[in-house]
């Protein structure tokens, strides 16, 4: 009896993760696939019209600004939060007097609603009004009357890329600072007494030490990008016009639109863009891995 | 070189190096607490701290209500992750079945997959089950989306539990259910706050998700709950209100944060690193 009992109880155990999670997933993946063939309004029958809500994408105009803004926000808070969350473990490590309580600062805004901090910063960077704007007309950085349209179409995704650092670059700081702790101290001592400077030092010691930190950070920040929705919905909506969409905003629009169908095949392409750029980031990693 | 030049150089190259290490420190500090300067600052610009009262009595917007829409959505899931993460985590690591490591592959490449990409299916879908605009029908979807991270983390938990463990509690008469409920769980309180406490912050956070499947403005949790305070052409006093609320609603993630501080970041490093 104990012994059947040890036999199919592990898939009992396993079955509510593998029916909640497996089976919404893909279902849900699944369901996308066959919709995006389909010119379904979201609410009646589907009639199946092969690829033409594909062909109708790639001649889309908005697809491609999505999918450019996508791309620059990628690449900028991929960069921008590795670079200063390590600049901040770097010297977290230093344990200076206070540093805990920069730490603690910095990792704040994670524990804070994206909705919550993107409504903070729509009146922040509003262009009449905004108290940014004011600030820099008070430190005297702004003409009196100047204006700078920080949600407009040339800055827009610049700032969503602000406010993703704001966010996000404690998470960077935190699991750098981690890697770090496990660097032994007697490597930097030595380092120094051979004279290598800091900057020498981090080139050489730390950058490599933390390699796979900051590979697993770019795999999140990939997969971060294409989830990007609530601090782009909530301050900009993707306008003026279509100039700051991104792809799941652009998706969000056209479903809203009762364009089901066509949102399913952005949602194929945001699913088809997480898998390959997370193949093509292990492949890399693990070809790096092999070379040393 | 002299033995006195190689004890002071570095020592004060050091110096220097802390000064422009706190320069650096307090030029981002201050950056990062701009916004939340303005938040507070403009709270109060028009009508003082009178806005906090004001948006606690408020026609439309109802804070409690938000925040107990809150706590029961995030609640529950929590619940629920915390149960279905450990059996499954707990399998996963200790138990040997036919399939185990295709599953556990198939299971995480989900992990991959963005909310957003498929709110198409999971609109059509809840609605069909009528569980559109209620609690039950964000709260799955919630739950099956941060499950996956927060069974990488049980699972490594439960790896580093030495197998002799579970041999000597076999031999005790334990089967395998016994062992996770009566050996292994009392074992991994910090990893369940942890879990916990991750599972509980995402689900507070979540804006996606309700806005897609709640309608019904008293059912909104905090996230959602801010559209509320917004209007097409907003005065200065209701922008101050809309601060304010903005910082009420606010409070519990940041009470949340002091308290667990240390479960957060070691819960968001483990689930980082270990993916």
């Amino acid at each position: 009896m104990k012994q059947i009992s040890g036999r199919w109880s592990p898939y009992l155990y396993v079955l509510p993760a593998v029916l909640l999670s497996g089976a919404v997933l893909y279902y849900s993946v699944g369901f996308t696939v066959y919709a995006s063939l389909t010119d379904w309004n979201g609410l009646t029958r589907m009639t199946f019209i092969g690829l033409e809500n594909y062909v109708e994408l790639f001649q889309d105009r908005t697809f491609y600004i999505a999918l450019t803004n996508t791309a620059i926000f990628m690449v900028a808070t991929v960069t921008i939060q590795a670079a200063l969350g390590l600049l901040i473990a770097v010297i977290a490590r230093e344990r200076l007097i206070g540093s805990t309580f920069f730490k603690a600062l910095f990792f704040l805004p994670i524990a804070m609603a994206p909705a919550i901090i993107a409504t903070v910063f729509k009146y922040i960077l509003e262009s009449n009004y905004g108290s940014l704007n004011e600030t820099l007309r008070m430190l005297g950085l702004l003409g009196p009357t100047d204006t700078i349209d920080w949600l407009g179409s040339g800055l827009g995704v610049w700032s969503m890329v602000g406010i993703n650092v704001f966010q996000w670059m404690g998470f960077s700081m935190v699991i750098y600072f981690a890697a770090l702790m496990t660097i032994p101290d007697d490597i930097y001592e030595a380092a120094e007494l051979d004279g290598a400077g800091w900057w020498r030092r981090l080139w050489s010691i730390t950058i490599p030490a933390v390699r796979n930190t900051t590979s697993v950070l770019i795999l999140l920040g990939i997969v971060g990008s294409l989830k990007t929705f609530d601090i782009v919905w909530l301050t900009t909506g993707g306008g003026p016009g279509v100039s700051n969409h991104f792809l799941a905003t652009f998706l969000y629009q056209e479903r809203t639109d009762r364009e089901a169908g066509y949102a399913s095949a952005i949602g194929v392409a945001i699913l088809v863009l997480a898998f390959l750029l997370a193949m093509v980031q292990v492949r890399l990693n693990s070809r790096k891995e092999a070379k040393r | 070189m002299t033995v006195a030049a190689i004890g002071t150089r570095p020592r004060r190259r050091v110096r220097w190096a802390h000064v422009a290490m706190y320069a650096a420190l307090v030029f981002f500090a201050l950056v990062w607490l701009y916004p939340i300067y303005v938040a507070i600052s403009q709270s109060i610009r028009v009508g003082g701290w009178a806005n906090y009262l004001a948006v606690l009595n408020h026609d439309t917007f109802n804070y409690w209500g938000a925040i107990g829409n809150s706590i029961l959505i995030a609640g529950t899931s929590t619940i629920l992750i915390l149960i279905i993460s450990s059996l499954a985590g707990y399998a996963f690591a200790k138990l040997h079945f036919r399939g185990k490591e295709a599953i556990y592959r198939l299971l995480l490449a989900c992990l991959a997959i963005p909310i957003a990409a498929v709110v198409t299916p999971l609109f059509f879908t809840v609605n069909a089950a009528d569980l559109r605009n209620t609690y039950i029908g964000v709260i799955i979807p919630l739950t099956a989306f941060n499950v996956l991270v927060m069974l990488l983390i049980m699972r490594s938990h439960f790896e580093s539990i030495p197998d002799e463990l579970l041999e000597a509690a076999t031999i005790d008469g334990c089967n395998t259910f016994t062992i996770w409920w009566r050996v292994l769980l009392p074992l991994s309180g910090p990893a369940l706050a942890t879990v916990g406490v991750l599972s509980f912050v995402y689900s507070w956070n979540e804006y996606l998700l309700p806005n897609l499947l709640l309608s019904s403005p008293e059912m909104f949790p905090v996230p959602q709950a801010v559209s509320l305070l917004q209007y097409p052409r907003m005065t200065q006093e209701q922008i101050s209100q809309l601060y304010a609320g903005l910082i009420l609603m606010t409070i519990p993630s940041v009470l949340v944060y002091i308290v667990s501080q240390r479960y957060l970041q070691s819960g968001m490093t483990a689930g980082a690193v270990k993916s």
